[in-house]
């Protein structure tokens, strides 16, 4: 009778108990997180059988910092930064080599509250639940139809998710949803998700959710984001970063750090291609003159990216 | 009888037929398989005899003829930080 180390543990169970442990060292130094998507979605909300690669966690800004120290010191390696995750720079992701990958959240996209105010909403009607017997808090029945159908918004129109959680709803909890969606103030991309964007096609973040919900071309998108920014600044850091290169991104695709000249192509190939967009873009527009002026996603590239494909 | 329980910052996944036991946050992953695992559960169940005799009762053995193994896996279970002793 022994107790051994196997190398073939599903992957179920190794998720499970890496989210177990990212709480342990979130208990360790006060870190409040809350455990979303994946197999922490309450079957009522919608069942799917979720199999999920990663763990997915939603926390208090406050603690990013401490966190991410605690988190190397026991073996997590940034694998990709907020500011070159995905459009939103909602998510830092972290690699371990026993536990797997790792979402650290900042915030929720589609959420237009402030980061700290709506953790503390969320926080407010926390639920329990337990990963490897380990207690998590995760957000409440309500948060997690409204999160989930957010995220079902960048789905790039595939998946039905949205209608699914909004069919399973009685009344009251769809009230309850609305209620929550105006005070996190994600009314936008809640329309996204259940096809209604164009109600919202006046707000700065419109062209933003229709790149994240319907696809677009990049150069769309990262004019999406500028429109969407809430600061001059904000802007500015945008328009600033525009032709640089995501070095994380390229190491991911190379396999390696990238040197000096692979930068150097990739900035030239990522020039070449936005001014690709934008020539194309121009033209459907001369084209079409006599028709009110708006972003015409379909015509500016016959290969819609989604919009966390930076 | 000695009880146990799992012990702090212990995960435990009990699928039946094994269970997943880390110490954590650090790991490594265990599994217990089979009899081990039977015993990781009558080690954290509370109930009459000991920890063999309830065990035994799962594998259909006599109990004294595994005690002496399921003493020592105890104690190595409680050597590697997994199983904590709760006190009579």
């Amino acid at each position: 009778m022994s107790a051994d180390v196997i190398e073939r543990i599903p992957s179920d169970a190794r998720l499970e108990m890496s989210r177990a442990g990212v709480q342990v060292i979130a208990d360790r130094i006060g870190v409040r997180l809350l455990h979303i998507k994946g197999d922490m979605t309450d079957p009522r909300v919608i069942d799917r059988g979720f199999g999920g690669t990663d763990i997915d966690v939603l926390i208090d800004p406050a603690g990013i910092s401490a966190l991410h120290d605690e988190l190397a010191r026991w073996g997590w390696e940034l694998y990709s930064s907020f500011r070159n995750n995905s459009s939103f720079a909602h998510a830092q992701t972290y690699f371990h080599p026993d536990w797997g990958h790792l979402d650290l959240h900042r915030r929720f996209p589609g959420i237009g509250l402030s980061d700290d105010h709506a953790f503390e909403i969320l926080w407010a009607d926390h639920a329990e639940a337990r990963a490897a017997g380990v207690r998590c808090a995760v957000p409440s029945l309500t948060a997690q139809a409204v999160l989930l159908t957010l995220n079902a918004a960048r789905a790039g129109g595939r998946g039905r998710t949205a209608s699914l959680i909004w069919d399973a709803l009685d009344d009251p909890a769809r009230a309850a949803c609305r209620a929550l969606v105006d005070r996190l103030d994600a009314q936008v991309a809640f329309a996204a998700a259940h096809g209604e964007l164009e109600r919202f096609a006046h707000r700065p973040e419109y062209l933003l959710w229709k790149v994240a919900s319907q696809g677009g071309t990049r150069t769309e998108d990262w004019l999406g984001r500028v429109r969407a920014a809430r600061t001059l600044r904000e802007k500015a850091v945008l328009v600033l970063r525009a032709p640089l290169v995501n070095t994380e991104r390229l190491a991911h695709k190379l396999g390696h750090t990238p040197g000096a000249a692979e930068i150097a192509r990739e900035f030239l190939e990522r020039t070449a291609r936005g001014a690709r967009e934008l020539i194309r873009a121009a033209g459907s527009r001369i084209r079409r003159s006599d028709e009110p002026r708006q972003v015409t996603i379909e015509d500016a590239d016959p290969a819609p990216v989604k919009a966390d494909d930076e | 009888m000695t009880q146990y329980r799992p012990a702090a910052e212990v995960g435990v996944i009990d699928r039946g037929d094994v269970v997943y036991v880390a110490r954590l946050p650090q790991g490594p992953m265990i599994v217990l398989a089979g009899t081990a695992a039977v015993v990781w559960r009558a080690a954290c169940t509370a109930g009459e005899g000991s920890v063999a005799q309830r065990a035994a009762l799962d594998v259909d053995q006599d109990a004294s003829a595994i005690s002496t193994a399921v003493d020592e896996f105890l104690t190595d279970l409680v050597g590697r930080g997994l199983l904590a002793p709760i006190a009579d």
